[in-house]
């Protein structure tokens, strides 16, 4: 049994304002015959896919057990179909879990997300709380991450301006990424006078409505070469719960973030992230949190997030070089776009964004209020 | 503690807090004492239209002490010993101010002698005397209605309770036309409905209950006026209140029907039933979905199968849930059938209902046996969804 798991094929779908025109079962059908096809995978009982992992949200879905409707167009009839209805980097860990424990082998892991298909994403994220008292209060992540990013940006001494220059950055980058949302491009100026949603978070500083899709093969050391000559390999896992009510956390404080980064980097062998990793994709949902969670994985020194961007330390450490969530991605789906990006890189396919010398990547996700839950991936290239 | 007629000195005093009339105390500010001989001290603060009860030593500050034994004490409180005949006799003494302490007596409702059992009777007869007691007069500002309960069965009767003035009272006929008339065959399930036992829902739907007028008075006005009615038998206890909270959750969706289900969507409006085909295992899918499950490979080609077919499984559905997208309750029975469309074999169905007036005479089939033949009754202005199909009819 071995310690690392391979991440054999990837496929997706373009980040989409709206596929008015799909189902989210035609999103997924566009991302399965692509793995099943890169892949010669098969659905042997011996050898094939047994288990298929999904991601999905039941309110976003506007359907219980949202998994239902998608397993014939993932493959998953007769077989094990397992979903996970939290950010998709869970779901990572969940294959890592049944591959290096010896329970299966080889595991199709397929997420969608059609954010458009609601009314207001406010409305579902205000559901993630309770009834009786957060949720009358109108607590949603937008609001609630405004109150992190006020805390946050006085103890790193954040600006607009550097927020501004985080979103015009964001899209440029985004632009060179044929699978990224197609965004108007912005200007500081522009981002410095978008509207205020719940100060300080200003319109563009927050990630936009987004639909998407992905899929990923993944198997066990020993069968990856049956299916890909240039595996990925994912070498460290680590997340961490903060407390659910607001008034129980020191928002500023990366508290669950610096938790999981010390068990993925644990699980990997890392010891310096700094000089051993070449490329780190970070969560950022809203343009405070990109310099937050670079203190969080430790690639920013703390409470010196606002200095560390002036210094460059976003290319220092080619931090998000695919636009990151703040281009836009699926919140529920961040985590499995950020691994995607980083197996673009490592594998060599990244195009015009590609880092020379990525051999090490990091894939950090964040969801509920504020950053509340916080899972990271280490990935690694064949020699690495 | 000695036990008097069932009731202690404690029950008296624990039960204070849920008996105190804050209407009763406007113009109250006093402390109030008690010494009850062998059992303690007790003193009453009221202020601010609010009160507090404790144990003392120290009863001399107080503006009126009550001194009695426990007997006296119980039973002037439940009613079994005469107040006036038990002070003559020197059974209880006011000690200070007797004029002031007199106001207690508007402080408290009555300490309800818990009974093992009640009837129907003896319900409605405690139901409608503390409806006076229980009217919040700050709710009424500006009201003036008439509620009617006209309760059947042996021991029902009629009652009206009349609203103006933001002052309340009750009377024993019904007259006149009353704003909103609730209406119960057995006046034994209008017990049942105040204390909670059965909800207003079920005893509506079942026909044993009717309200007439201005509903919406009774349903949402009604609940504010008056203080919930507690139970006698509930032992005096103060019930925890129960608090719930009601939220309809609703979030308004577009669903798109992406390429293949709106293809079987518009032939609806062409009145032609599109199925998809399997090309590996030639499996027919009906609604159509984007790939055969069972070989995982897309279903592209679509074939124009029935019309008309056989009924293959067909249940009758008494209880009908309301639809979750309209909120609309069903019409009960409805027959929910499967077809086997002509065109289609195995398990190849079509889910639809029947002709309402034709359920009895529908016989379900399988491989062997022929179901009943029907065919579908078109809805004329036909938008693209499931009810471009109003049902299925036998087709003879």
């Amino acid at each position: 049994m071995g310690r690392r798991l391979a991440v054999c094929a990837v496929a997706q779908i373009k980040n989409h304002p709206n596929y008015h025109y799909l189902r989210f079962q035609n999103m997924l059908l566009d991302c399965f015959e692509p793995i099943m096809e890169q892949t010669q995978a098969t659905f042997d009982m011996e050898t094939g896919i047994r288990t298929i992992i999904t991601c999905s949200d039941d309110v976003f879905d506007a359907r219980t057990i949202s998994d239902n409707g998608i397993t014939d167009v993932v493959g998953a009839h007769f077989r094990g179909e397992e979903k996970i209805a939290q950010e998709s980097i869970n779901g990572l860990g969940y294959a890592m879990a049944c591959i290096l424990s010896g329970h299966d082998d080889v595991i199709l892991f397929m997420g969608h997300c059609k954010e458009s298909q609601g009314e207001s994403r406010r409305m579902v994220s205000n559901l993630a709380y309770d009834p009786f008292y957060c949720r009358p209060l109108g607590m949603d992540y937008h609001n609630v991450a405004a109150l992190q990013a006020r805390a946050y940006m006085e103890k790193s001494q954040i600006t607009d301006a550097q927020l501004a220059k985080i979103v015009v950055r964001s899209r440029k980058n985004g632009a060179k990424n044929p699978y990224g949302r197609e965004n108007k491009l912005v200007d500081e100026e522009e981002v410095l006078n978008s509207p205020l949603y719940s100060d300080p978070l200003r319109e563009l500083h927050l990630y936009p409505v987004t639909d998407w899709a992905y899929g990923m093969l993944l198997c066990s050391e020993e069968r990856a070469a049956e299916f890909t000559k240039n595996p990925v390999w994912i070498t460290g896992y680590g997340s961490c719960m903060d407390r659910y009510f607001m008034g129980d956390r020191d928002l500023a404080s990366n508290f669950s973030l610096k938790n999981a980064a010390q068990r993925a980097y644990a699980m990997a062998g890392i010891k310096d992230p700094r000089k051993e990793i070449q490329l780190f994709e970070l969560a950022d949902q809203a343009a405070y949190q990109l310099p937050m969670w670079a203190e969080g994985v430790g690639i920013a020194d703390e409470g010196q997030g606002g200095q560390w961007i002036d210094e460059g330390g976003m290319e220092t450490f080619n931090v998000n070089l695919s636009g990151g969530q703040l281009n836009g991605n699926p919140l529920l789906l961040g985590g499995a776009a950020r691994v995607i990006e980083c197996y673009y890189q490592l594998s060599r396919q990244a195009g015009e964004r590609q880092v020379e010398n990525a051999k090490r990547a990091v894939a950090q996700a964040a969801t509920g209020g504020a950053g509340q839950h916080q899972a990271v991936i280490v990935m690694e290239t064949q020699g690495g | 503690m000695a036990e008097y007629w069932g009731v202690t000195v404690a029950d008296i005093f624990n039960s204070m807090p849920e008996r105190f009339r804050p209407e009763g105390a406007k113009d109250v500010e006093a402390v109030f004492g008690y010494d009850i001989k062998d059992e303690g001290k007790w003193q009453l603060t009221v202020k601010n239209n609010a009160m507090t009860l404790a144990k003392t030593d120290d009863l001399s500050h107080c503006v009126a002490t009550m001194a009695a034994d426990g007997e006296t004490f119980v039973g002037v409180n439940v009613g079994k010993v005469d107040a006036t005949n038990a002070f003559i006799s020197g059974k209880f003494r006011i000690e200070g101010d007797m004029a002031a302490f007199g106001k207690t007596g508007r402080l408290f409702r009555k300490f309800v002698l818990a009974k093992k059992e009640m009837t129907t009777r003896e319900y409605l007869a405690d139901m409608f005397a503390t409806i006076v007691p229980r009217f919040k007069a700050q709710e009424a500002e500006g009201l003036e209605a008439s509620f009617a309960f006209d309760l059947g069965g042996a021991e029902g009767g009629q009652w009206s309770v009349f609203i103006k003035d933001k002052a309340c009272t009750v009377t024993t006929t019904i007259e006149g036309k009353p704003t909103v008339t609730l209406e119960f065959n057995d006046a034994r399930d209008y017990v049942d409905f105040i204390l909670g036992k059965i909800d207003a829902q079920s005893i509506l739907a079942a026909g044993k209950a009717a309200a007439k007028g201005d509903i919406n008075m009774m349903a949402s006005k009604w609940p504010l006026l008056f203080e919930k009615y507690k139970d006698p038998l509930a032992g005096n206890v103060q019930e925890q209140e129960l608090l719930t909270l009601k939220k309809t959750i609703s979030i308004n969706q577009r669903f798109a029907t992406g390429p293949v289900m709106g293809k079987f969507l518009r032939g609806l409006k062409d009145k032609k039933i599109y199925a998809n085909k399997c090309p590996r295992c030639g499996r027919l899918q009906l609604p159509p979905r984007e790939v055969c499950a069972e070989c995982r490979v897309r279903a592209a080609e679509f074939v124009e199968v029935g019309p008309k077919g056989e009924v293959r499984y067909m249940d009758v559905v008494y209880y009908a849930l309301p639809d979750p997208l309209t909120g609309v309750a069903r019409e009960t029975p409805y027959g929910s059938i499967n077809i086997l469309l002509d065109g289609c074999k195995g398990n190849e169905t079509l889910p639809h209902f029947i002709r309402k007036d034709q359920i009895e005479k529908i016989q379900a089939g399988w491989n062997e046996n022929k179901g009943t033949r029907v065919r579908p009754v078109w809805e004329e202005n036909r938008s693209g969804d499931i009810w471009d199909i109003k049902y299925f009819e036998i087709d003879e």
